[in-house]
C-alpha cells in the first residue's frame, strides 16, 4: 500500500498535466468556462511566483505591486510599439523584476513584520503613483488597452490563448523545481530557519533573498501581462489588495512552501469562488474565504495537500491500525 | 516661500488632528504587539468597525456622537478580546507567518460582514459643531478638531494611568517585559492577550468614532490606507514602543499636512511611504526602536 502511494504521488505530475491538457475539451465549447480555467492557470503563475519567495522566508503582502507592473509594462509597449502580447508579456515581467530588486534592496534586510508592512504599503504607492504623477501613461483610474493576447482572428483563440498559458505555466514550474530542489533551494531553507546559521556556512543571505524577489516579481509580472490581455483592459484596481491577497490564499489553501500546493489552491478556491458566486453571493463569497483561511491557518497549517495524510492520522488515532 | 505664521498654524493643527486618528491606531499595534509579540495586519478592519458602530447607535439613538465614544468603546473592547481567544490564541507561537496570513482572512471577514451588514456605500456623520469656529487670531480653528485632539490626549492619559498606576497595568507591563517570568509570578498571561488585543481594538475604535464624527467618508473597505499609515508611524516610532508611536504619530500627521500642502492633495497617501521607505532605509529597526524584530 505504501509503496503504492509513492508510485502514485510520483505519477501525479503526469497525471495533472493530462488533465490540463484535456480541460479545454471538457469545457465542450463554454467560453466561461474556458475563460474561468485560463485565468485559474494565470493565478496559478502568479500563486507560485508568490510561493517561490516565501520559500527564502519573505511574505510579500503586495504582490499585487509587480502583478500589475507586468501588466501596465506590457500593455503599454505592445500597443505603442505594436510587438505581439506574447513577447510583452515577458517585457512586462522583466521590468516588474527590476522593481522587484529595487523594492527588494530596502526589503532583504527586514524581519516578517517590517517586510510585510513594506510590501503591503508598496502596491498602494505604486497605485497611487499610477493614477496621479503617471495618469498621463497609465490612463489614471480609467486604466489602457492592453492588446488581446491571441488576436480573435486566429481560429479557436480561447482554444490557443489556453494552451499558451498552459505552457508558460509548464515552464514557469519546471524552472522552480530545478531552482528549489538544488542549491538555491537548500540556501532559501537554510535562510528560513535560521539566518546567522546559514551565513556562518558561508550562503550570502542577501543574495540569495534579492534573487528571490527578482525571479518572483518577475514571473509575477509575466502573470499579470497574461491575465490582462486576456482582459484586453487594465485598471488601477489591480494593484488592489484583492490582488495581494489571493495569492496568499490560494497558496496557503493548497499547501504553503510545495510546488503543487499553489495548484490544488488555486483550482479548489476558483472551483468554491465560482460556485458561491452561481448561489448568487457576493460579498458572503469574502466572507466565507476569509473563514476558510482562518480555519486552514488553525487546523490544516499545511494546506489542503496535507489532507490526505491528516487523515489517516485521525483515523490512526482512533484506534483502527494505519494504512 | 514664505509662509505666514497663521498657515503655518493651520498646518501644525492640521497635523495634529489628523496625527490623532493614526496615533491611537498605532498605540493599539504597538500595545498588542509588546503582549503579545504579533502584529494583527487587520488593525485597520477594526477603525472600520468603530465607524460603523458609532454611526449605528447614531442613527438609532442621535446622541451627540462624542458622547458615543463611550458606546463604541465597549463594543470594540469585547470584539478585540473575541478576536484574540478565537483566532489568534489557536496560532500564537507558531510560525510568524501564519499570524500574518490569519490577519488577512480577518480582514476578508470583517471588510465583507460589514459590506453585508451596513452595504457598501460610502456614509458618513455630521458633528453637531461642523460650522462652529474658533477664531485664533491669525487663523480659524474648527471646534471639531479642538475636541478630536483633546479626546485623544485624554484617552492616551487614561491609558498611561492604566498601564502605570494599577495593578493590571503592572502585570501588562511585566508580560510585555518577559513573559515566562510574569507567568511564573502568577500573572495569567493569556488573559493579558485578550486584554492587551480589547484595549488595542477599543483604540482603533475610538480612532474609528472620530473618523466619523470629523467629517470623514467611510465604507467598509477604508481601513487598509490609516492601517498602512499606522505601520509607518510604528516603523518610525519602533515596534512596541508606545512613546514611539504618539510622537511618529505627531510628526507624521505634521508631515502628512504639510506635503499636502506644499505638494498638494494627491500625495497625501503617499508620503507615508516616502517616510517609511526612509526610515527603513536608514534604520531597519525604526528611529525610536530599540528591539530589532
Amino acid at each position: 500500500m505504501a509503496l503504492d502511494l509513492a508510485r502514485l504521488s510520483r505519477s501525479l505530475p503526469w497525471i495533472a498535466l493530462a488533465v490540463g491538457l484535456v480541460v479545454p475539451f471538457l469545457a465542450q465549447g463554454s467560453l466561461y468556462l474556458l475563460t474561468t480555467a485560463s485565468i485559474a492557470l494565470v493565478f496559478i503563475i502568479y500563486t507560485e511566483a508568490w510561493n517561490f519567495l516565501a520559500a527564502s522566508g519573505q511574505g510579500s503582502l503586495g504582490h499585487a505591486a509587480f502583478f500589475g507592473l507586468g501588466a501596465y509594462a506590457s500593455a503599454l509597449i505592445a500597443t505603442s510599439f505594436g510587438l505581439p502580447p506574447l513577447l510583452t508579456s515577458f517585457l512586462g515581467g522583466l521590468f516588474a523584476a527590476a522593481i522587484g530588486v529595487l523594492i527588494g534592496l530596502t526589503c532583504v534586510r527586514l524581519k516578517e513584520w517590517f517586510l510585510a508592512m513594506v510590501t503591503f504599503g508598496f502596491a498602494i504607492i505604486i497605485q497611487t503613483l499610477m493614477v496621479s504623477p503617471f495618469a498621463g501613461i497609465s490612463g489614471g483610474w480609467d486604466g489602457t488597452a492592453a492588446p488581446p493576447l491571441v488576436s480573435s482572428s486566429v481560429p479557436f483563440a480561447p482554444f490557443v490563448q489556453y494552451y499558451l498559458i498552459l505552457a508558460v505555466l509548464i515552464g514557469v514550474l519546471i524552472g522552480f523545481r530545478h531552482l528549489l530542489t538544488g542549491r538555491t533551494g537548500l540556501a532559501f531553507a537554510a535562510i528560513r530557519e535560521n539566518e546567522t546559521e546559514a551565513r556562518a556556512s558561508g550562503i550570502d543571505p542577501v543574495r540569495y533573498k534579492l534573487f528571490a524577489f527578482a525571479l518572483s516579481a518577475a514571473v509575477a509580472g509575466v502573470a499579470g501581462a497574461l491575465e490582462v490581455h486576456q482582459f484586453a483592459y487594465v485598471t488601477p484596481e489591480i494593484f488592489g489588495t484583492d490582488y495581494s491577497f489571493w495569492p496568499i490564499v490560494y497558496a496557503i489553501s493548497g499547501g504553503l512552501g510545495t510546488l503543487a500546493g499553489p495548484i490544488v489552491g488555486t483550482i479548489a478556491i476558483t472551483i468554491l469562488w465560482e460556485g458561491l458566486r452561481g448561489l448568487g453571493l457576493t460579498y458572503a463569497r469574502f466572507v466565507i474565504i476569509g473563514l476558510l483561511l482562518i480555519v486552514i491557518v488553525i487546523f490544516l497549517p499545511k494546506g489542503l495537500i496535507s489532507l490526505p495524510e491528516r487523515l489517516r492520522d485521525w483515523r490512526g488515532r482512533r484506534g483502527e491500525p494505519p494504512p | 516661500m514664505a509662509i505666514d505664521p497663521g498657515t503655518l498654524l493651520q498646518i501644525l493643527f492640521w497635523g495634529l488632528y489628523a496625527g490623532c486618528i493614526y496615533i491611537l491606531l498605532a498605540t493599539g499595534v504597538n500595545l498588542i504587539f509588546g503582549v503579545m509579540k504579533t502584529v494583527n495586519f487587520a488593525h485597520g478592519t477594526l477603525l472600520m468597525l468603530g465607524a460603523y458602530v458609532t454611526w449605528s447607535f447614531f442613527v438609532a439613538t442621535g446622541i451627540n456622537p462624542y458622547l458615543l465614544l463611550g458606546a463604541t468603546i465597549p463594543v470594540l473592547l469585547l470584539f478585540g478580546v473575541a478576536i484574540e481567544r478565537l483566532a489568534f490564541r489557536p496560532v500564537l507561537g507558531s510560525h510568524k507567518l501564519n499570524e500574518i496570513f490569519l490577519s488577512i482572512g480577518l480582514i476578508y471577514l470583517f471588510e465583507n460582514g460589514a459590506a453585508l451588514i451596513w452595504g457598501s456605500d460610502y456614509q458618513s456623520l455630521r458633528s453637531p459643531f461642523e460650522s462652529v469656529v474658533i477664531d485664533l487670531g491669525g487663523f480659524s480653528l474648527p471646534l471639531d478638531y479642538l475636541i478630536i485632539i483633546l479626546a485623544t490626549a485624554g484617552m492616551l492619559a487614561g491609558l498611561s494611568v492604566l498601564l502605570r498606576r494599577t495593578r493590571f497595568g503592572l502585570a501588562l507591563r511585566a508580560t510585555s517585559q518577559n513573559r515566562k517570568a510574569a507567568q511564573l509570578s502568577g500573572i495569567n498571561v493569556e488573559r493579558m492577550d485578550m486584554l492587551a488585543f480589547g484595549i488595542g481594538a477599543a483604540l482603533a475604535g475610538a480612532a474609528g468614532t472620530l473618523w466619523a464624527v470629523s467629517g470623514q467618508v467611510f465604507d467598509p473597505y477604508m481601513g487598509s490606507v490609516p492601517a498602512v499609515k499606522a505601520f509607518a508611524i510604528v516603523i518610525l516610532g519602533g515596534l512596541g514602543s508606545i512613546p514611539g508611536a504618539i510622537l511618529g504619530g505627531l510628526f507624521y500627521g505634521v508631515a502628512e499636512s504639510a506635503a499636502t500642502y506644499t505638494l498638494g492633495g494627491a500625495w497625501k497617501d503617499a508620503i507615508s511611504f516616502v517616510v517609511l521607505i526612509a526610515v527603513l532605509v536608514i534604520r531597519p529597526t525604526g528611529l525610536f526602536g530599540e528591539r530589532g524584530e
